[in-house]
């Protein structure tokens, strides 16, 4: 019963991490319909980025909030050289082999810059021998301060869409752009803002998983981006409630299959629910149904 | 004011309007006539800045908009209600209307702005927590209306409001329209096929024909012409 416990919480703060992920991917889909499929360069490049800032001798904070700002103009860049121009024909699907590019050429230079082995994270919040005791279970701090931060993004980021006029403006846009334009709203600012956005969701889970991993190396991220794809689909592609609820579900599902079973078994397990999920229900369990009226 | 000087649109080697000049002044409406294809669409998607200008210029209160991105140019007081059901299918009526007003001039407070279109449209009232999308093909036109004139602008281009829609909601709507023009004081430019309808509600008209204008002139002297019927056969 206790292993079962401590899986389905180490689960559970794992799939926090991806529900960031898919947060990420979330954003820019909003806007423009799109994903970045460098994601997960952006959060190994920030984690990298903070470990060498912190070798320098930086404050830790300083380190982080620097690295994160370097990936917030590789957001702005993403979107200017690598989206932009392929949406700029109807249909295009360049951008899928552009972001990709783009990801590969950052773990590249990540490898140049930094070394290709893995190199040790340092501690920003909690040691990873620091634990409370919940139900008589020791759960690792790290692992609440990724789930409540999750959580506390994830909410601000649904008040954000539903309560503010901005956020309905980038529901609106992804929707009807030139509809957006002709009523005012400054629609390539919104697109912009999503990508800056979703860079800094995508570097805060790289410092976080970094945080709780220990470790970095600049093919980390690639298999993470996986799995916050599949939470993001397996939620609803576009919902954040979604994207935490599949983050979670898959969390736990992979850490009991890893558990029981054997730890090779994560990710066939991952892709095996995106099948079903996309054959039983392809819009997700919590997406939003298209209103169209023939 | 708004005045149009040689204008020209163009897709790739197509030739969508070839040279138009007008000036609509403030507290009128102006009716372009032409059938499907004689350039009306391009015309207005030109003024509002979704649709490249290949040549000429567009001037709103003297001010060259030419080179100004649509977002601008609403924002200096432009609306647009585009043909084709143009409206965010997946937020509801109140949604769409509280949006368009959020980014519009917001002369008038958001309560009062919605309150208004309810009283006009009271079908709209009843649908306000409906996702645009389900609503039918009548309403979804007086959701864009409103939401066109909810953002209280100085012009007011409205693509074939009648497209497609019963007589009956068409005459709500056309009064709709004309009620807006008269207390507003709004420069209103009306494309429409159908050519009477336009030039009772229209001070001046213009017959636009393979991208240029053809005839012109006050709408009642075209009317009393005749030149509505007489286009159906030899324009339209």
């Amino acid at each position: 019963m206790t292993t079962f416990l401590s899986l389905v919480l180490a689960g559970v703060s794992v799939g926090a991490v991806y529900a960031l992920v898919a947060l990420g991917l979330n954003v820019t889909f909003w806007t423009t319909k799109t994903l970045n499929f460098g994601h997960g360069s952006l959060m190994m490049f920030c984690a990298m980025l903070m470990v060498y800032f912190a070798s320098q001798g930086l404050v830790l904070a300083l380190a982080a909030v620097l690295s994160l700002l370097v990936i917030a103009a590789f957001g702005i860049f993403i979107e200017r050289f690598t989206v932009r121009p392929a949406l700029k024909t109807n249909n295009s699907m360049g951008w899928v082999v552009s972001t990709l590019g783009f990801g590969i050429v950052l773990q590249g230079v990540a490898a140049k810059l930094f070394g290709s082995q893995a190199v040790a994270f340092p501690s920003i919040l909690f040691d990873s021998e620091d634990f409370v005791t919940i139900f008589g279970l020791h759960v690792s701090l790290q692992y609440l301060v990724v789930l409540g931060l999750s959580v506390f993004l994830v909410v601000v980021l649904e008040a954000f869409l539903r309560l503010t006029r901005w956020g309905q403006a980038v529901r609106a846009v992804s929707h009807d752009p030139e509809l957006g334009r002709v009523n005012g709203m400054p629609v390539n600012a919104i697109i912009v803002g999503s990508f800056v956005l979703s860079a800094l969701l995508g570097g805060a889970a790289g410092l976080l998983v970094s945080q709780i991993g220990g470790t970095v190396d600049p093919a980390f991220g690639f298999n993470l981006v996986l799995f916050g794809f599949v939470a993001a689909v397996v939620g609803g592609m576009g919902s954040s409630v979604g994207a935490l609820v599949g983050g979670i579900a898959l969390g736990v599902l992979s850490k009991l299959i890893g558990g029981y079973v054997a730890s090779a078994a994560e990710q066939p397990v991952a892709f095996a629910i995106l099948m079903l999920m996309l054959a039983l229900r392809p819009n997700g369990l919590l997406a939003q149904a298209e209103a169209t009226k023939a | 004011m708004l005045e149009l000087r040689e204008v020209k649109v163009s897709y790739g080697a197509v030739e969508a309007v070839r040279g138009v000049s007008l000036i609509a002044k403030p507290g009128t409406t102006t009716a372009i006539l032409g059938a499907n294809g004689a350039g009306k669409s391009s015309l207005l998607r030109t003024i509002s800045g979704v649709a490249p200008l290949k040549g000429g210029s567009i001037f709103l209160n003297n001010q060259d908009v030419s080179k100004i991105p649509a977002e601008k140019r609403a924002r200096l007081g432009l609306a647009h209600a585009m043909e084709g059901r143009r409206l965010f299918r997946q937020l509801t009526v109140e949604e769409n209307l509280r949006l368009a007003w959020s980014f519009g001039t917001q002369k008038t407070p958001q309560p009062a702005a919605i309150e208004d279109i309810y009283a006009r449209f009271p079908i709209l009232k009843e649908k306000s927590a409906v996702q645009a999308g389900y609503l039918s093909g009548g309403q979804q036109q007086m959701v864009i209306l409103s939401c066109a004139t909810i953002r209280d602008p100085s012009f007011l281009l409205l693509d074939e409001p009648s497209l497609g829609l019963a007589p009956i909601i068409v005459t709500q709507i056309y009064e709709f329209i004309t009620s807006y023009a008269r207390r507003s004081g709004a420069t209103v430019i009306i494309a429409e096929q159908m050519a009477n309808l336009a030039l009772r509600v229209s001070d001046r008209g213009y017959v636009l024909r393979r991208g240029k204008f053809v005839l012109e002139g006050e709408s009642r002297k075209l009317l009393a012409d005749g030149v509505a019927n007489s286009l159906s056969a030899s324009y339209l």
